[in-house]
């Protein structure tokens, strides 16, 4: 990610977005300042404003965008992947992640190379935002939606994890916000992330600790732009972040029925939940893009994926960590089940993940292999090659983001599931041979 | 003729034009370059009150970060008060993003060294094969620093400037200053610096935003305004800062442009008045320096035009150099910093007319006159250095050539000078003589022979 790479990608932008204000925001990032100024540069170069929000989640931004009637939004951050590779999120002017059409439009701008360039008297001005800009009407929506008062009156501790992430300075926002007793931890900014920052229970070592030793309520893990979240039980518990999608959704389908979205490699606990609420269930490819652009088209009332993402369009149609929290904080409080149970109503299957580096080059190759293997096998290839039975189902597809092949199994036997990932896995190494 | 470009990439840094050549891309990449050269450490970054400033600095910003630099951002900043402050911070360098006197469409990038002066012509080069390979050094993620923000970025060189003049005498005269300003960079210090030294300022354009008011070439055509307000207020003189404050203008209590040729003049014989030290001045600057030099006694040495070429004989210069400066109305004073800085030389002018008494007009009187005409044609650099060729042995007979930079030919009672701009895609062409009338003659015969050489080639 050089500077001038970055530039290239944020002049398209800018010239999709067509000298209409744009908002800027970052995660902590070590990279962040470097992307952050080439960004703004090749903005204003284009002819937009610019509102930079310095570090702050990527729903904040989303939130702001749609609010203040913004061209467009863009999020420096990587949503999942380690610390070395950063990249730019774009977002449209409804808020939302760019769809693959609008994202296909960018890159072919990106392509072309010509990019749009002001005269000095029409440069895009940059400016800076205060409390009234993003951050104060996001958490006054918060608060608006969510039932605050009996969340308050739980008097609920809780531990969030921020891992050095962009939600660090917004915490103890958070918590006021609700009403809870904030234990915070990895709420430092210093640009390196104390460990991978995926929230799952593989990362959930420190807030598991944290949970038991003064006995919180709840514990939650954060990604760096707080758009995913995974989820620790009073019992110290770190659950799967494949609950998380399936626990927030059962809360939002008892208030409000309609098509629930998800992707191709979430778990089955959201078909059974779905199910249970007479709600038809959409699956779409993999990606806050593929799942958010659904939502719309089908009216949806809820989309989610089970890496953590929930979106909640009565709220707004993105990924939004803190509104997640809230509605899990709202659930509890609610009902007055602890977490441990609700999460113990919830159908368990048992899901196998692996990734296995792949050269781009082959990736489609080996899909096809793969297609023959499962052939009559109830096959899909909405996203990838996706085989489903009753017991469970697999699925082998590319990465979006890195040079990879995922594999996905989730099986109502946990031996099972590994053998299906073990058999793919050592079929993909013989044609790799 | 070949079309001249948008885009100049020479001794004096990098200008274009915002929107067509000077790109974000283009910036960041200058700017990988000059953080490869230096190393890392700290860099300033500052600017001019241009428009275009703050989009070309995040670019500069960018490209240093890539290379682990710590860019040190110290906003719209006098450009001799941000090469006072990289030297004072012990920073590695600095870019100031700055076109200086071109108009407003343009900007530009100049390269600053860990001693607060221009990159040397020698250094230039070391860093242009830096940009031209463009092999740079980009380093890996726990090498990235973060940039930091200088508030009040002028306050270490506006001490240093009151440390050196006598503001006890200077404010005894209560003098009356009209300052424009031109909405530059001088804007954010020159207010301060004034009042401190005890002077009433009358402010014209001193709004640092960059919206030139007048053509920001400090010529009297151009500063009629400030003329009108030193008689409508009965200032005692006024001032004219550039667009990014290393040059100054002057009007006296009467309302008339002294001309830029004599702010050095003036400021060299108040320094000469107290010390003895050599002159240091381009070829261009008037012969009036060489009539003061004379009778005083002292060295005299010419140098390329461009401001480092001055600094470097100026750092150099034995007997040592006390003053130095252009006809442009750059003056240095090496007792502040050994560059160009329009507050040196208000500060030495109030001073020598809070000492001498009299007005403006009475100092000036005194002082050895030439008329100065300035003009310039178009025409690529290449082209330029063809006509010199011919031109040459069309004035060898006649005067005393100097090629040092173009073609510079002395004669008993004037001189001419044609050059390639360092900074634009023109040809600048000047005559100096004791009167109007000599100078024209003296430049329309330039111009013919220019013309004459020109249909040969």
């Amino acid at each position: 990610m050089t500077p001038t790479l970055v530039m290239d990608f944020a002049s398209a932008f800018g010239s999709f977005v067509d000298r209409r204000p744009i908002i800027l925001a970052r995660d902590p990032r070590v990279h962040g300042p470097m992307m952050r100024a080439a960004c703004v540069s090749a903005l204003l170069s284009s002819g937009c404003d610019v509102l930079d929000l310095d570090i702050c989640p990527t729903p904040i931004l989303q939130k702001a965008v749609g609010r203040r009637k913004a061209g467009g939004g863009v999020s420096i951050t990587a949503g999942h992947n380690d610390i070395l590779w950063n990249a730019l999120t774009f977002i449209g002017p409804d808020g939302t992640y760019l769809n693959p059409f609008q994202g296909q439009e960018v890159l072919d701008l990106y392509h072309l190379g010509k990019f749009d360039k002001a005269a000095t008297d029409d440069l895009g001005r940059l400016s800076f935002a205060g409390e009234d800009e993003a951050v104060g009407p996001y958490f006054a929506a918060l608060g608006a939606f969510l039932d605050i008062d009996a969340v308050r009156a739980a008097r609920f501790k809780v531990v969030i994890d921020a891992c050095a992430g962009a939600g660090s300075p917004f915490l103890a926002r958070f918590a006021e916000t609700l009403g809870f007793d904030l234990i915070p931890i990895n709420d430092e900014l210093n640009g390196f992330f104390p460990h991978d920052p995926e929230p799952r229970p593989r990362n959930a070592a420190q807030s598991v600790s944290v949970v038991r030793a003064i006995g919180a309520d709840a514990g939650f893990l954060l990604n760096s732009d707080v758009s995913r979240i995974s989820l620790i039980s009073e019992t110290g518990e770190a659950l799967s972040e494949e609950f998380t999608f399936p626990l927030v959704a059962d809360a939002r389908l008892a208030r409000q029925s309609g098509p629930v979205i998800t992707n191709f490699s979430t778990s089955r606990m959201i078909e059974d939940v779905a199910r249970a609420r007479r709600c038809p269930l959409i699956r779409t490819k993999v990606g806050q893009s593929h799942v958010v652009l659904s939502l719309g088209q089908e009216d949806g009332v809820i989309a989610g994926e089970g890496s953590g993402g929930v979106a909640v369009p009565a709220f707004q149609p993105a990924f939004d960590g803190f509104l997640t929290m809230g509605i899990v904080l709202e659930t509890m409080a609610h009902t007055g089940k602890r977490l441990s149970a609700l999460v113990g109503e919830l159908p368990r299957y048992h899901i196998v993940k692996e990734k296995l580096y792949c050269p781009p080059a082959r990736i489609h190759g080996i899909l096809d292999k793969v297609r023959t293997m499962f052939r009559g096998q109830g096959l899909d290839t909405g996203d990838g090659v996706r085989s489903e039975d009753k017991r469970g189902w697999i699925q082998v597809r590319a990465s979006g983001t890195e040079p990879m092949i995922r594999i996905v199994a989730e099986d109502l036997s946990k031996d099972r599931a590994r053998t299906r990932v073990d058999e793919i896995l050592h079929a993909v190494e013989l044609i790799q041979r | 003729m070949k079309k001249a470009t948008t885009l100049k990439i020479s001794i004096s840094g990098a200008r274009g034009i915002v929107g067509d050549s000077l790109t974000p891309q283009l910036t960041a990449v200058l700017a990988q370059a000059f953080g490869t050269y230096v190393g890392g450490g700290s860099v300033l970054v500052g600017r001019d009150a241009r428009a275009s400033g703050i989009m070309l600095s995040e670019a500069v910003s960018a490209g240093l970060l890539a290379m682990g630099c710590r860019p040190i951002a110290v906003g719209i900043l006098p450009i001799p008060s941000f090469l006072f402050l990289t030297k004072a911070l012990g920073a590695a360098g600095g870019i100031a993003v700055t076109a200086s006197h071109n108009p407003k469409a343009w900007n530009g990038l100049k390269f600053i060294s860990r001693d607060g002066l221009y990159l040397t012509p020698h250094q230039t080069d070391e860093y242009l094969d830096i940009y031209h390979q463009g092999e740079f050094h980009y380093v890996p993620a726990e090498k990235f620093k973060s940039g930091r923000v200088e508030t009040d970025a002028g306050e270490a060189h506006l001490r240093k400037l009151l440390g050196r003049f006598d503001a006890e005498t200077i404010g005894r005269r209560k003098f009356r200053v009209a300052l424009d300003c031109n909405n530059g960079a001088g804007a954010v210090l020159a207010p301060r610096f004034l009042r401190a030294l005890g002077c009433e300022v009358v402010p014209l354009y001193c709004e640092p935003n960059g919206e030139f008011a007048h053509d920001p070439e400090p010529l009297p055509e151009n500063i009629a305004e400030v003329c009108a307000a030193v008689k409508s207020s009965r200032a005692d003189i006024g001032f004219v800062q550039d667009a990014d404050a290393d040059r100054l203008a002057i009007v006296d209590e009467k309302g008339v442009p002294i001309g830029e040729e004599l702010t050095l003049v003036l400021a060299a014989r108040y320094v000469l008045s107290k010390k003895r030290g050599s002159i240091v001045c381009n070829l261009s600057s008037t012969r009036a320096l060489d009539d003061l030099a004379a009778a005083r006694g002292v060295h005299i040495f010419r140098t390329k035009i461009g401001e480092i070429n001055v600094v470097e004989k100026l750092l150099s210069a034995r007997p040592r150099a006390i003053i130095g400066g252009e006809g442009n109305g750059g003056v240095i004073d090496p007792e502040i910093h050994p560059c160009r800085d329009s507050f040196a030389a208000m500060g030495l002018i109030l001073e020598a007319l809070a000492e001498a008494r009299g007005p403006v007009s009475a100092l000036t009187r005194t002082l050895p006159r030439y008329v100065l005409r300035k003009e310039k044609i178009e025409g690529s650099a290449e082209w330029a250095h063809r006509l010199i060729g011919l031109l040459k042995k069309r004035y060898e007979k006649e005067g005393i050539i100097n090629l040092l930079d173009g073609l510079k030919v002395d004669f008993a009672d004037h001189w001419i000078h044609i050059r390639p701009s360092n900074t634009e895609p023109i040809i600048r062409v000047l005559a100096e003589a004791k009167t109007e009338a000599k100078a024209l003659k003296a430049i329309e015969s330039l111009k013919r022979n220019i013309a004459e050489a020109g249909a040969q080639l």
